[in-house]
């Protein structure tokens, strides 16, 4: 392939260019447990023109591209053997920080706080904080994956908060969306505009259908004050309960359930309630009162809420169990095989004892020394979140299996009932995407439209595989 | 071409740290600064495997079989400043350096070193000194030799780098010692610490110098060694009991330590050095996150009348390097240039008219940017400064 090499070469310049095995090696996996294919070449843009170019070049050579963000995902990135992977963190500037109408232009491979700490010099922020890998993950791969944010339970999900996209397309044309589709319009500022809401396409898409080049987000003012509340129950169902309650009355910008893994330190109970209000300060007493008040009448205890108040700042989540980082997160060579997705709030008081049953029966987790880290729920407005992260050890084959089909057990468990993930990426697709029926057809259907050739993302999301292949026989 | 599982493997013994590696990326970026860059060797080398994920996955593959040493993996494990930034900042709480060390160590042991490294610690192993200079002439920037060899609890260690070319240095941190009043010896057969050796994977070689200024030290009754040059006081204080596999047998400081301390007993004030002068400090890598003293420098210049500190953004445990650590610059001049200008442009940023640090390798890189970007802003060594200003009592 010396020729390819000499066209992404000439595309990119020599030294954006790589097919040195010792690179290649490094853009191959996400967080996740498996190792996924060994690229072909690693190639990083700088512009949307030259993304243009590379879009063309591999449907004419029909060579695959994987988009790589920061790869911060857990779940199995899906990078495919020989591949050409697009790393896009040379196109991380941020390009308009637009305080008159509320929006933030940035390139994909921005990194999401430090857009955040920019417009923090203003004294604005996004109108979402981003998820727990907020430090390092890219504004694009976090729209792309659509995670599931910090504030969720008032501000909802990332996606949310997109006003539009710039996205190059399989076949390399460029689209904007919402109201910067239209030519003649200088500068994004409604998505609900100029006919169907194409951005929510591209929004936890993965990258199967466009490579999204530029993301407005809303942002505003940092709100003028934020409260912390801290809540233990002796039973599940009080604590879901007091969450329900509290979401029906709009009670807080950030409800952090926990049900499982280790108690917080020096604090008794079943189920815990980490409470986080933003808000001006008169709402914002308003609602610790709504909060105070159902906790009580649901038998909660108030705690000491100052790991809270430092989970907050620091977005660390070693403190929602009153825990400082280093004892939490040190010496630990384990690996994290996450089933994670929504659920209805009250279906949490079956969920739960259904996995805590499920891994309490599975002699398996002694055997290879396998952990529970944490069953917690980030609640949204209306439902929960929740994150099942068992722990294996990472240096022993066989643990590393068996953390494979407790993963695979988890996911048939909850996707069978009641959840539905959030951000998909390769590795669960095979547990989610058969159920979806004329759902998933549908995107297979897009999927075929707009990248005929299947050449970006490959294999995400269930997407672009062979006619004939069985989702779940590919991904053993 | 080594063999991917031979049994000698350095690296066996930091597997645990290399597995614990969650691939988060905490380790590229300080994004609650802004868009701003925490490791220089991946700013410069562009791809992964020039940053700590990247050589945790390279240490991984290699462990595992699927990589092998060769020359390929010489740029992307030497081309580190060693500026600790990753391990300050890691998730995981990893001490990287470990694994960079064994890295280091197995490329040695496999004749894989950057050749210009690979020349300069051959002349060190004969001269004692990084210079290739006479280690006759180690002390000749001392006007005063009755010193030399004195028996004393406490001892300075001057390093190459003070001896050889930045005797004013030397010449400043002796003097700042000497008016301060403290009673202590230098060495008349001191060697280089070893930190070159180690930085070229050459254990071996370390141990055999750190034990000769150990005991050297030991011979003269030497209770506390103050050093000028945070990399040879991180060799003695972090490397040596590692190396030699005992404790080390008396106390390590640096001058501003010690400096700060007689600040806070009073025994140290200071004369005006300009009125409303604006300074920066720039933290040594080795001296901030490799040993933990980000306040004594500041101390020192908060008890300086007339002076206004004014930091960098990223400054203490956010600190970006100078570009110089490690030896880098004799392999990779590029990654030098590239990191001293983003770190000098940081500098000039503050609207300081001085900037002021604490390290040989620092300073001399700082005054070839300055020269090189006509900067207006001076650089200076904080303890010349002390000793221009100094008044003890
Ligand atoms: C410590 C830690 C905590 C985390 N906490 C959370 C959390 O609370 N909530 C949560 O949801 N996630 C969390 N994550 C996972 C992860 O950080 C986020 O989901 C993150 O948003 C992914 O961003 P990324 O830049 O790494 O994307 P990547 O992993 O690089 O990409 C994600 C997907 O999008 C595709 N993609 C990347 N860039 C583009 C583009 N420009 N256009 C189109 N497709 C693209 C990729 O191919 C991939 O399929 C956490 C991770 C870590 C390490």
């Amino acid at each position: 392939m010396a020729e390819l090499i000499e066209r992404l070469r000439s595309i990119c310049g020599p030294e954006h260019v790589s097919d040195a095995l010792a690179d290649r090696m490094c853009y191959r996996r996400d967080c996740g447990p498996t190792p996924g294919g060994v690229p072909g070449y690693i190639v990083r843009p700088e512009s949307t023109d030259e993304i243009v170019a590379l879009v063309k070049l591999a449907n004419e050579v029909g060579k695959p591209l994987f988009l790589w963000g920061r790869a911060t995902t857990f779940v199995d990135a899906g990078v495919k053997e020989g591949c050409i992977v697009l790393a896009l963190d040379l196109m991380n500037r941020i390009l308009k920080i637009d305080v008159e109408n509320q929006v933030v232009i940035t390139e994909p491979g921005a990194i999401w706080h430090a857009v955040d700490s920019e417009l923090g010099k203003l004294g604005l922020e996004m109108t979402v904080p981003g998820g727990g890998g907020m430090f390092s993950c890219t504004v694009g791969g976090t729209v792309a994956f659509n995670a599931v944010p910090h504030g969720i339970s008032e501000y909802g999900v990332t996606g949310n908060h997109v006003v539009a996209l710039e996205v190059v397309l399989p076949d390399g044309a460029v689209i904007r969306t919402g109201s910067w589709a239209n030519a003649d319009a200088p500068f994004p500022i409604e998505r609900g505009a100029n006919g169907p809401d194409l951005a929510g396409l591209f929004i936890g898409a993965c990258g199967t259908l466009g490579i999204i080049t530029q993301v407005a987000l809303r942002i505003r003012r940092i709100p003028e004050c934020e409260r912390f509340l801290f809540y233990a129950f002796d039973t599940i169902d009080q604590c879901v309960d007091a969450v329900a309650g509290i979401q029906h009355q709009n009670g807080a910008t950030f409800l952090i359930g926990l049900f499982g893994g280790p108690p917080p330190t020096g604090v008794g109970g079943k189920a815990f309630l980490q409470i986080i209000i933003r808000d001006h300060e008169a709402r914002a007493a308003e609602r610790m009162q709504i909060c105070r008040a159902v906790c009580e009448s649901f038998a909660g205890r108030p705690q000491n809420s100052e790991g809270t108040r430092r989970y907050w700042t620091e977005h660390m989540y070693s403190w929602l169990r009153n825990t400082p980082p280093d004892a939490y997160y040190g010496s630990r060579p384990y690996y994290c095989p996450e089933v994670a997705g929504f659920v209805p709030t009250q279906a949490l008081k079956q969920a739960i004892p259904l996995v805590q049953q499920y891994i309490a029966n599975n002699a398996e987790f002694a055997r290879v020394g396998m952990r529970v880290k944490g069953m917690d729920v980030y609640f949204s407005p209306n439902a929960a979140f929740l994150w099942v992260d068992t722990l294996y050890p990472e240096m022993d084959r066989e643990a590393w299996r068996v953390g494979l089909r407790v993963r695979a057990e988890i996911s048939e468990l909850l996707f069978g009932r009641w959840m539905s993930p959030g951000g998909i990426v390769a590795g669960i697709a095979p547990y989610i995407m058969p159920r979806l029926g004329p759902t998933y057809e549908l995107m297979k259907r897009l999927k075929a439209a707009l990248d005929p050739r299947n050449i970006l993302n490959p294999g995400v999301l269930g997407l672009g595989l062979p006619a004939d292949s069985q989702l779940l026989e590919q991904s053993r | 071409m080594s063999k991917p599982n031979e049994p000698d493997l350095r690296l066996r013994s930091v597997a645990q740290s290399t597995y614990e590696c969650l691939r988060c990326a905490f380790c590229f970026d300080l994004s609650w600064l802004g868009p701003v860059n925490l490791c220089p060797s991946y700013a410069w080398g562009a791809f992964e495997s020039y940053g700590a994920r990247g050589r945790m996955t390279i240490a991984r593959a290699i462990l595992e079989g699927e990589l092998a040493y060769d020359e390929s993996l010489i740029p992307r494990v030497f081309a580190c400043t060693e500026c600790r930034a990753c391990a300050d900042h890691c998730f995981k709480y990893i001490d990287t350096n470990k694994v960079y060390t064994a890295l280091r160590q197995d490329l040695a042991a496999r004749g894989l070193i950057p050749p210009q490294l690979a020349a300069a610690v051959d002349g060190l192993a004969e001269s004692h000194n990084l210079y290739g200079e006479p280690h006759a002439n180690r002390q000749a920037w001392l006007k005063h030799r009755e010193r030399l060899d004195k028996p004393a609890r406490v001892a300075f260690f001057v390093g190459c780098t003070p001896a050889y070319v930045r005797r004013t240095m030397a010449g400043d941190a002796y003097a700042a010692l000497e008016a301060s009043g403290l009673d202590f010896t230098v060495l008349g057969d001191e060697w280089c610490c070893g930190h070159p050796f180690l930085a070229a994977g050459q254990r071996e070689r370390a141990a055999e110098v750190m034990r000769h200024n150990v005991d050297t030290l030991t011979r003269l009754g030497v209770e506390r060694v103050v050093f000028d040059c945070p990399g040879c006081m991180r060799a003695f204080r972090e490397d040596a009991p590692e190396v030699l596999g005992e404790p080390l047998p008396f106390a390590a400081v640096h001058i501003t330590e010690e400096l700060a301390r007689q600040v806070q007993e009073g025994r140290l004030r200071f004369d005006v050095f300009q009125s409303g002068v604006v300074v920066t400090y720039h933290d040594p890598c080795t001296l901030g996150r490799g040993l933990g003293v980000y306040d004594a420098p500041r101390a020192i210049i908060e008890a300086m009348p007339g002076m206004r500190l004014a930091e960098m953004p990223r400054h203490k445990r956010d600190a970006y390097c100078c570009g110089a650590g490690s030896f880098v610059r004799y392999d990779y001049p590029g990654l030098v240039e590239k990191t001293g200008v983003e770190r000098f442009r940081e500098i000039e940023a503050t609207g300081a008219q001085v900037a002021l640090t604490t390290c040989p390798a620092c300073l001399t890189q700082f005054q070839h940017i300055h020269g090189k970007l006509q900067s207006r802003v001076q650089v200076m060594d904080l303890v010349a400064l002390v000793n221009r200003i100094g008044r003890w009592r």
